[in-house]
């Protein structure tokens, strides 16, 4: 059974957002090279091979792995443990009881903010765990509900 | 003991020494280079030497002056700090181990040094408390008390604890010595010798570029025919060397080696120059690894290792500290039922099902093949000898099959796995801080699964990881593990 929350719709745009910029750099880097091969007769295979990586690194991080990820991504916060799915090939399922939570923190970048969402980071006393791009109001209310159940014991760590 | 104390005056000393052995790279640098010798700053460092020196050293009796410690309302106080006063406060039940150790310097005049660890906090120095030097008796004083007082918090707290304490108290205080053959077997036994050899090669790899070497041999093509056989032997007698040294450092390290076990804590010592003594409370343990590495298995020794949720940036091998440095495979149960009865040694573990394998044996070829294949093209007719790398990277493959496993035996659940050595790892549900199950496309058609439990360990998380048991059985201890109902 899978954890029943999704994170929000705009993740998707803020990662092929992200996505645009790297593969936007690449292409900077593959122009560059056409450029000097034009100029210094360097083989033509070099730029010819960098257009096909970059055109498959466009297809990939702006359209396929951003909507496998978000497909993915799910997460539930209880009130005994925080249950978190993630992963693109590898599907990876995290069980964080709420006893072992040390603290909780919120944070956004600025493509985030654009779109008005947040970053849940649960951290226990070894690790720590993100919830991506959640609406600003609800990852508030997650952190707050968090925070307010999670109590590490004084003798356990 | 409520009253402020100060350390041996040789605390002034070791600190003022400890200033200049931080300090010395820059002052040689500045002496090397610093001069201008046409100036009329002519050897101005040979004035300033001894000004560097006398306020190192007037810095040192300042800050000995300036520190202080007490133990107060629960609390071990320390005051310190020459130009910034520094307090230090910490709670008894935060102390995580304490750590008594004696340096050459407080050797010649019979101190020690006592180290309280806490759960490490962000800085480096922050984590703990150093008393630098006091006198035995002083350390025991401390030790006393702090247990003292942790008791009868205790008892305040609960009185339910009580009739258990009384069942413990009857068991006597165990006592475990390693023996000076295993001893030397487990130093002989150690991966110690990989770490000189390395050093070693990048010593020589140095002077290789540093060397001629070829314009040499050229010359003496003569010599070269003979020397092969020289330089073979001097190659393994410099392994023969580096492996003694290796040997001997750790039974210098590990000499004397003693556990004893008192009604709520270990209390480790070892050590033949420097002497190391450390203690855990047993509630602080997070977790106990049995390792046997890849020579002792075949031999029947395991070592055993405490995690324990101490230790500080500064000092990484006293995170996870050897409880049995070497032992016989088949005293491990017992000893770990007289020393931390509170881990379970069952004898039934659930193994991999027999189709992991075939994905064991995939993960290693699908790096070794494109070598193999690599080799056979390009490297004839050496190359062929690759071929051997096959059975061998699959005797690899099913030696990792057959570690892995797992067992859950009420609260505590058990994971074996193989890395280099096998590792069997102990951990209590409450201790775990995050349990992860991974799936991928591959072990989904075959209804397999990779299972992990984290706990802290030192500073960070140590996990116990299993690749590729059945995915019901991954499902249980997720089951086992979550608190849903």
């Amino acid at each position: 059974m899978e954890p029943k929350n999704r994170i929000s719709d705009n993740a998707l745009k803020v990662w092929r957002i992200t996505g645009f910029f790297t593969s936007l750099f690449g292409w900077v880097i593959t122009i560059a090279v056409a450029v000097l091969t034009y100029f210094f007769d360097w083989p033509n295979l070099i730029w010819a091979a960098l257009v096909i990586m970059s055109i498959a690194h466009t297809y990939l991080f702006i359209f396929l792995i951003p909507s496998i990820r978000w497909k993915r991504w799910r997460y539930e916060v209880r009130e005994s443990e925080i249950e978190i799915q993630s992963g693109l090939i590898i599907i990876k399922r995290t069980l964080v009881p709420m006893s072992r939570v040390q603290h909780v923190d919120t944070k956004q970048g600025p493509v985030l903010r654009r779109y008005d969402l947040a970053t849940v980071v649960v951290s226990t006393a070894a690790t720590s765990h993100e919830i991506p791009a959640l609406d600003t109001a609800e990852a508030d209310d997650i952190r707050y509900f968090i925070s307010t159940l999670a109590k590490v014991e004084e003798e356990d760590v | 003991m409520s009253e402020p104390k100060r350390l041996h005056p040789v605390a002034a000393v070791s600190h003022s020494l400890r200033t200049l052995k931080e300090a010395i790279l820059p002052i040689i640098i500045f002496f090397v280079f610093g001069g201008n010798r046409d100036s009329k700053w002519d050897f101005i460092e040979l004035y300033l030497a001894p000004v560097v020196l006398i306020t190192i050293f007037a810095l040192g009796v300042l800050s000995w002056m300036r520190f202080t410690y007490r133990i107060e309302e629960g609390e071990l106080r320390l005051e310190s700090g020459v130009f910034i006063r520094k307090k230090r406060y910490i709670r008894f039940e935060r102390i995580q181990s304490i750590d008594v150790s004696e340096g050459i310097l407080q050797r010649l005049f019979g101190l020690v040094q006592l180290k309280v660890e806490t759960a490490g906090s962000s800085g480096a120095d922050q984590a703990d408390a150093v008393l630098s030097a006091i006198t035995k008796q002083e350390a025991d004083e401390i030790m006393l008390v702090l247990s003292e007082e942790k008791k009868r918090r205790l008892m305040d707290l609960n009185d339910i604890d009580e009739a258990d304490g009384e069942s413990e108290r009857e068991i006597p205080h165990r006592v475990f010595q390693m023996p000076f053959k295993e001893l030397f077997l487990m130093a002989a036994t150690s991966g110690g010798v990989g770490v000189v050899f390395s050093g070693a090669m990048a010593f020589f790899s140095q002077f290789e570029e540093m060397i001629p070497y070829k314009r040499i041999f050229k010359g003496l093509g003569q010599f070269v025919q003979t020397g092969i056989l020289f330089i073979i032997l001097a190659v393994i007698a410099g392994l023969l060397i580096a492996y003694i040294i290796a040997t001997a450092g750790i039974v210098m390290k590990y000499a004397f080696f003693t556990v004893k076990k008192t009604e709520d804590e270990l209390i480790i010592s070892r050590g033949l120059m420097e002497r190391r003594q450390l203690t855990i409370p047993l509630k602080k343990i997070q977790g106990i690894r049995i390792t046997e590495n890849i020579i002792r298995q075949p031999l029947g020794f395991a070592s055993v290792i405490v995690e324990y949720a101490g230790g500080s940036v500064m000092d990484k091998e006293n995170s996870q500290v050897m409880l049995f440095p070497l032992i016989k495979k088949g005293r491990v149960a017992l000893l770990l039922k007289e020393f931390v009865p509170e881990f379970e040694t069952g004898e039934g573990m659930a193994e991999l099902p027999q189709r992991a394998f075939l994905r064991y044996l995939f993960r290693q070829w699908i790096i070794v093949l494109p070598v193999v294949a690599g080799c056979l093209l390009f490297l004839r007719p050496w190359g062929y000898a690759a071929i051997l790398l096959l059975p061998l990277s699959a005797g690899w493959a099913y030696l990792c099959y057959r570690s892995g496993g797992w067992s859950i035996t009420g609260d505590q659940l058990l994971l074996r796995y193989r890395f280099l050595s096998q590792e069997t790892l102990f951990v209590k549900k409450r201790r775990i801080q995050v349990l992860e199950s991974n799936n991928s496309w591959f072990q989904g058609r075959k209804q397999l699964a990779t299972i992990s439990a984290t706990i802290k360990s030192g500073l960070g998380p140590r996990a116990g990881r299993v690749v590729d048991l059945e995915l019901q059985d991954a499902e249980d201890i997720k089951q086992w593990f979550s608190l849903k109902r």
